[in-house]
């Protein structure tokens, strides 16, 4: 066996009230894609940032390539070869693609940049993705798909040993994300060591070679990739089996709650109509960029409709002054796909549930402040939100624990119809489990549900029917029966 | 999520309890830089710990701290107000010259007007000043440095044209016209009730009125919102654009309330009182605790930050500190507080 690229034994890391690592050993061989998998909070995140050198252990020890590591820096990582496709993206906006992927690094002529040079190379390691985007392009332009690649880009032009993918490909589409794929493929071969994090399971066996399963920021174990299957993973993850993660209930059709008629958003949206019925879940496929972001928010009265009509248990709900606040007085309720848009960061959990209930309000209303804590508990204890700590700030609480506080301030403004974007999204597998069981029990409770997903398996396990979108029109129905992973991509593609 | 067990319960809230202990010791930050410096003070200068000197320094700093409360609102929402000393100047302005001098508006004589209707006048301009700079950045999106950057000349413009440059009231040979403020507002600016100065009680119904709003109704609630994610409190209905509106109307009023009283501290008006302290009171908001990028913050700490300055500028008076000196010592302050409120956020945050 090769001598290990990294090797990290017995770290610790502590914060202030949590031990995120607890005597975490690690080793990444060269030429593997090493998986590293863990609900959110298991500790990967910090793992990672102590890698490429963002947080210091507490202790343990840290060598590459055999020799001991103290005070790792971000530059010292990159001086060692280490390289971390960031979740979030760290790209300048308002620069150009070619900008971006040389930053601080731009090719040089004797006098000035050599910009056709520039260009040429940025142009050639975006084919390399498979993507042809022009070089001069801002930043800001792309969609969200394209930026994940110049990230990607730019970090393979560095041409690091030890390459970090934190959630790669969330947002891509299958054919980019088998292009990366060939990607790291090549990079492994060439005997570069590879530390992946997804939260989609079923990439892990079509790329990794070993797993590392993180918990409460112990690792409890490193297999083979012939070992671990789903399952196992999965138990390895959460700590038991997950006995059924889609937990739909057979709901009987009730009347319709939300009908859309020719909704029509400039460049965006064309034209689409259906009718969402009292304890439905009706999902929306389609592949990135199909539309579905902006059907989401024109329905939500954030992006203004050049044509068509919404109406809410028959009356017309949309017209020229359509917005959140008359959206949420007819009873709609937003899941947006970056809970980002949803949460106020350094407002406590209260304050976050009970935004809605001040959009009609005249700004001298009197805040129901016995309501409001009433309610957050009565949430906290219901939705299991984790910890159980009113006081705390949002920015605080996991992807999985801040979606429930985004569905307590729906649930809790008696919204009867919600628009999910990407419900599931970021979060790990025993939070998705528990949001699909509540928007089960919902739909139960005759809520209807638009649940918009570009993970197959999801709508598959959750919904009564699915429309298909492309090119931001609706282009097809599936009914429960049709529906299928296989019927979907071939739908949607 | 894994069902936590009783005992881990109890660990997360002890947890809770210890980093909101750490939390409260935090953010007392300015209190506790407060206390020292009046410590310091004490200690080094004999008159300083005099009641008379600290009736003394409330009353210089009740100008800036009205203004202060209003600027609290703009900052928690991620603005800024460079305009309020103008305003300030503005409405005290024209409350001056209503009150004393025979005014032809559209050809309706006017004045010397009923002063509580000047006053009254005066405020609904200072209002309608905040207003115009709230309409102009929420309909505009003109970042609000620039549009009260462009307010501030503009506002001391219109004052200079009210009052055509000169102190108000004017004696003017010949005119005679012109009479004295009334003697109220000379009271309110220099008169005391039960021993404590108007000044002081006026400064802290209105920040007591801030404060209220601030955590009390849904226009407070609002300004966090917008403040931490104007995004998000779009996506939950709230009116983005007449929250801000609202916010720079109220700064506006607070403007207008300090200028009126300063007029009746100095017993005249002019165009350029006032100027420099749009600067102050942005200073004494972030001295405070708010946070300059907006969504955290609130009024006591701001009037904290105040008294820090006020205390600093008359200990060093009281100390024989040359007023050049004095400007470098309030400078460095400023800096070394926000330093350290930005080392301590960080902290929080991890």
């Amino acid at each position: 066996m090769a001598a290990p690229l990294l090797e990290l034994t017995a770290i610790n890391k502590q914060f202030p009230g949590v031990r995120a690592l607890a005597d975490v050993d690690f080793t990444l061989l060269p030429g593997e894609v090493h998986a590293l998998l863990g609900e959110n909070g298991a500790g990967k995140s910090t793992l990672v940032k102590i890698i490429s050198g963002i947080y210091q252990p507490d202790s343990g020890t840290f060598r590459v390539r055999g020799a001991a590591i103290s005070e790792l820096s971000p530059v010292k990582a990159q001086q060692l070869g280490i390289a971390l496709v960031h979740q979030e993206l760290s790209l300048v906006p308002a620069l150009s693609v070619a900008e971006n992927i040389f930053l601080g690094n731009l090719p040089r002529t004797a006098a000035s940049i050599d910009w056709p040079r520039a260009n040429r190379e940025a142009k050639q390691a975006m084919a390399e993705l498979g993507v042809k985007i022009d070089p001069t392009r801002e930043l800001r332009s792309l969609s969200v798909a394209e930026q994940q690649l110049v990230e990607i880009a730019k970090t393979l032009q560095r041409q690091p040993d030890i390459l970090l993918l934190d959630e790669p490909t969330s947002a891509l589409s299958d054919a980019e994300r088998s292009r990366l794929f060939e990607v790291i493929r090549a990079l492994r071969d060439r005997g570069v060591g590879i530390i992946y994090i997804s939260h989609h399971l079923s990439e892990i066996a079509m790329i990794a070679d070993r797993v590392t399963v993180l918990r409460d920021g112990r690792n409890v174990g490193t297999i083979p990739i012939a070992e671990a299957s789903q399952e196992t993973i999965v138990r390895m993850m959460v700590g038991r089996a997950l006995s059924d993660q889609f937990p739909k209930p057979a709901v009987t059709r009730g009347a319709p709650a939300l009908v859309v008629e020719g909704l029509t958003v400039d460049g965006r949206l064309r034209d689409i109509s259906f009718t969402l019925h009292q304890g439905e879940i009706l999902g929306v496929f389609g592949l990135m960029g199909a539309g579905q972001e902006h059907l989401a928010r024109a329905l939500f009265g954030l992006e203004r409709a050049v044509a068509g009509r919404i109406f809410v248990n028959g009356e017309a709900a949309s017209s020229n002054t359509y917005s959140p606040s008359r959206a949420i007085r007819a009873g709609l309720g937003l899941i947006a796909r970056d809970r980002r848009q949803s949460l106020v960061p350094m407002l406590t959990v209260g304050p976050n549930i009970s935004l809605p209930w001040l959009a009609h309000r005249q700004p001298w209303h009197k805040l129901e402040l016995e309501r409001e804590k009433a309610t957050t508990l009565q949430f906290i204890k219901e939705l299991d939100i984790d910890p159980p700590l009113p006081h705390r700030e949002a920015v605080y609480f996991s992807g999985g624990n801040q979606q429930k506080i985004v569905l307590a301030r729906w649930m809790s403004t008696g919204s009867r119809i919600l628009i999910c974007d990407e419900p599931t999204r970021g979060i790990d597998v025993g939070a998705k489990a528990e949001v699909f069981a509540l928007l089960g029990r919902l739909a139960e409770r005759g809520t209807a549900i638009l649940m918009i997903s570009s993970e197959p398996k999801e709508l598959v396990g959750m919904a009564d029917r699915t429309l298909i979108m492309r090119n931001g029109t609706i282009t097809g129905e599936l009914s429960r029966q049709e529906l299928s992973h296989e019927a979907l991509l071939r739908a949607a593609s | 999520m894994i069902k936590d067990s009783a005992q881990d319960l109890a660990k997360a809230a002890w947890d809770e309890r210890a980093s909101r202990l750490r939390t409260v010791l935090f953010r007392s930050g300015p209190l506790i830089a407060l206390l020292l410096l009046i410590a310091v003070l004490a200690m080094l200068s004999p008159h300083f710990l005099n009641a008379d000197n600290l009736l003394t320094v409330a009353r210089q700093t009740a100008f800036v701290a009205i203004l202060a409360v209003g600027q609290t609102f703009v900052i928690i929402r991620g603005g800024i107000d460079l305009s309020v000393a103008a305003t300030a100047a503005l409405s005290a302005c024209i409350v001056a010259v209503l009150m004393t001098e025979p005014v032809l508006f559209l050809g309706i004589p006017l004045g010397p007007m009923n002063p509580v209707l000047a006053i009254i006048l005066g405020l609904m301009v200072g209002a309608l000043a905040g207003t115009f700079n709230g309409f102009i950045i929420a309909r505009f999106g003109i970042p609000d440095f620039i549009a009260t950057l462009g307010a501030m000349t503009l506002f001391r413009g219109l004052a200079l044209l009210v009052t055509g440059g000169l102190p108000v009231p004017t004696f003017r040979i010949g005119v005679g016209a012109g009479g004295g403020l009334p003697e109220f507002l000379l009271w309110a600016g220099s008169g005391h009730i039960l021993g404590i100065p108007f000044l002081l009680i006026a400064v802290l119904v209105v920040a007591i009125t801030g404060g209220l709003i601030l955590r009390f109704t849904a226009f407070g609630r609002s300004i966090y919102a917008v403040g931490g994610n104007r995004e998000a409190a779009r996506a939950s209905g709230i009116n983005v654009g007449r929250t801000i509106i609202l916010i720079y109307a109220f700064s506006g009023l607070m403007a207008a309330i300090g200028g009126i009283l300063l007029m009746g501290r100095l017993s005249s008006a002019n165009a350029l009182m006032g100027e420099g302290e749009e600067l102050r009171s942005i200073a004494s908001t972030v001295i405070g605790g708010t946070n300059l990028f907006g969504g955290e913050g609130g009024v006591f700490g701001t009037m904290i930050g105040a008294a820090i300055l006020g205390v600093l500028g008359n200990g060093l008076n009281l100390l024989g500190v040359s007023p050049f000196w004095q400007r470098v010592a309030q400078g460095a302050v400023i800096i070394l507080v926000v330093v350290l409120d930005q080392w301590r956020r960080n902290r929080l945050r991890r």
